[in-house]
């Protein structure tokens, strides 16, 4: 079936859709191949001939056809931190475009409504200590341990939320994080609160874990788009070797060795 | 205790980080329920595969990412969200970070206190693990696309 064409107007305004979608999905901790797929399907639903998609670690790019005329664009992308809600609508959006129930201006409008879903800073906090007191449980510490994991990491987590709030790079982030929840970790083992006081200093900073980017960075790879996968890897080694930072300060700092 | 109660000790255990990391990753109420779910089955798989089966943690993993990805793909469908949106969280409880934490530790101890064979074998072996252990994980979440859906989209 022959597709009617685009004029030159309508096309630019599908590629923007389709550029900002993507952008919006990288952006929020997608995947490439999803990142890939949501672009292509969006442009070829909204009526362009073939859509291409070139997508690198801090950019990204899309060219679509459409009657012979191509219209390429370039986004810089920024990480905007991790939010599947905004993941989830954008997708959503896509396929109710692919489902006919959007046109272009309401699917334009649409994107422009999405907000990055929040949810209140406290709550996070006290699930976050909860969690690494469960990995303590884990790892078999004591409740005293598992109390002491709950308070370092609920104070980590609010640091880590002021220090993403006043816009310090993750790096520093983390460092600042580490540290934090290895000192407050670290009375415990210094004024022997239960019997497991190393258990709890492990555990504490496992809120740093970069799961998001090193599950990313494998399933690129695995998937074909070995750029992004690579930085996406060396990226979560780097929070690592970050966070490792802080913890081998504090470490110094209260004169306890907890780990090795 | 019982080998029953064990496991649901061990899947009540990894449904609250699930469940925090869903929250931390922001996703929504309405799917929240599933990362805890998801976390509690695969890790709860895990165990029962490493402690009945003698399954190696890299092996068991490679299972239970893969049993829950399975399901998720079908959960994600009704959803109409692609299943890294709560699978990803659900898989949390089984990043071994705390190897992946010794290991660059104990890089940082070679480099302070000079080279011991005891040091660069707790290195080794725990950065490997860690790496065989999340390649399982994103391995196992890839299942479907590889298995299954190879030219569709899976939502």
């Amino acid at each position: 079936m022959a597709k009617p064409e685009l004029d030159e107007s309508e096309q630019r305004d599908v590629t923007r859709l389709c550029i900002q979608s993507g952008l919006l999905l990288m952006q929020h901790g997608a995947e490439s191949a999803l990142v890939e797929s949501v672009i292509r399907r969006l442009g070829l639903a909204l009526g362009v001939g073939s859509v291409e998609v070139a997508i690198m670690a801090n950019a990204l790019t899309v060219t679509t056809l459409s009657g012979g005329h191509c219209i390429t664009t370039v986004r810089r992308n920024e990480d905007r931190g991790i939010n599947m809600h905004v993941v989830t609508e954008t997708q959503r959006m896509m396929l109710s475009v692919e489902a006919g129930q959007l046109d272009l201006a309401r699917a334009m409008s649409r994107l422009e409504e999405i907000k990055p879903y929040k949810y209140p800073r406290w709550l996070v906090v006290v699930l976050i200590g909860l969690s690494c007191a469960c990995f303590a449980r884990l790892g078999k510490a004591d409740w005293t341990g598992c109390g002491v994991t709950f308070v370092a990491a609920a104070v980590a987590m609010a640091a880590r939320q002021q220090l993403a709030h006043l816009h310090f790079s993750p790096l520093v982030n983390f460092f600042v994080t580490a540290f934090v929840a290895t000192s407050v970790a670290a009375q415990g083992l210094i004024y022997k609160l239960g019997e497991t006081p190393k258990i709890a200093m492990a555990s504490c900073v496992l809120l740093l874990v970069p799961g998001v980017p090193l599950i990313n960075a494998v399933s690129d790879m695995v998937k074909g788009y070995i750029n992004t996968g690579i930085s996406r890897w060396t990226m979560a080694t780097l929070l690592t070797i970050s966070t490792c930072g802080g913890i081998v300060l504090a470490m110094n700092v209260w004169k306890v060795w907890a780990w090795l | 205790m019982s080998f029953l109660l064990l496991l649901l000790q061990d899947m009540a255990l990894a449904a609250v980080p699930a469940l925090g990391f869903g929250m931390l990753f922001h996703v929504h109420p309405r799917i929240l329920l599933y990362c805890a779910l998801f976390g509690a089955v695969g890790h709860g798989l895990r165990f029962l595969l490493m402690d009945r089966f003698l399954l190696p943690i890299e092996w068991g993993t490679l299972v239970a990412a893969t049993v829950v990805s399975f399901v998720g793909v079908y959960v994600a469908q009704s959803l109409r969200a692609h299943p890294k949106v709560f699978t990803v969280a659900a898989m949390i409880p089984m990043v071994p970070g705390v190897r992946a934490y010794t290991a660059m530790l104990a890089i940082v101890q070679i480099n302070q206190k000079g080279y011991s064979e005891a040091l660069f074998q707790t290195a080794v072996q725990n950065a490997l693990q860690a790496f065989f252990t999340i390649g399982a994980l994103a391995v196992g979440l890839a299942m479907p696309g590889l298995i299954l859906y190879r030219r569709k989209p899976v939502v």
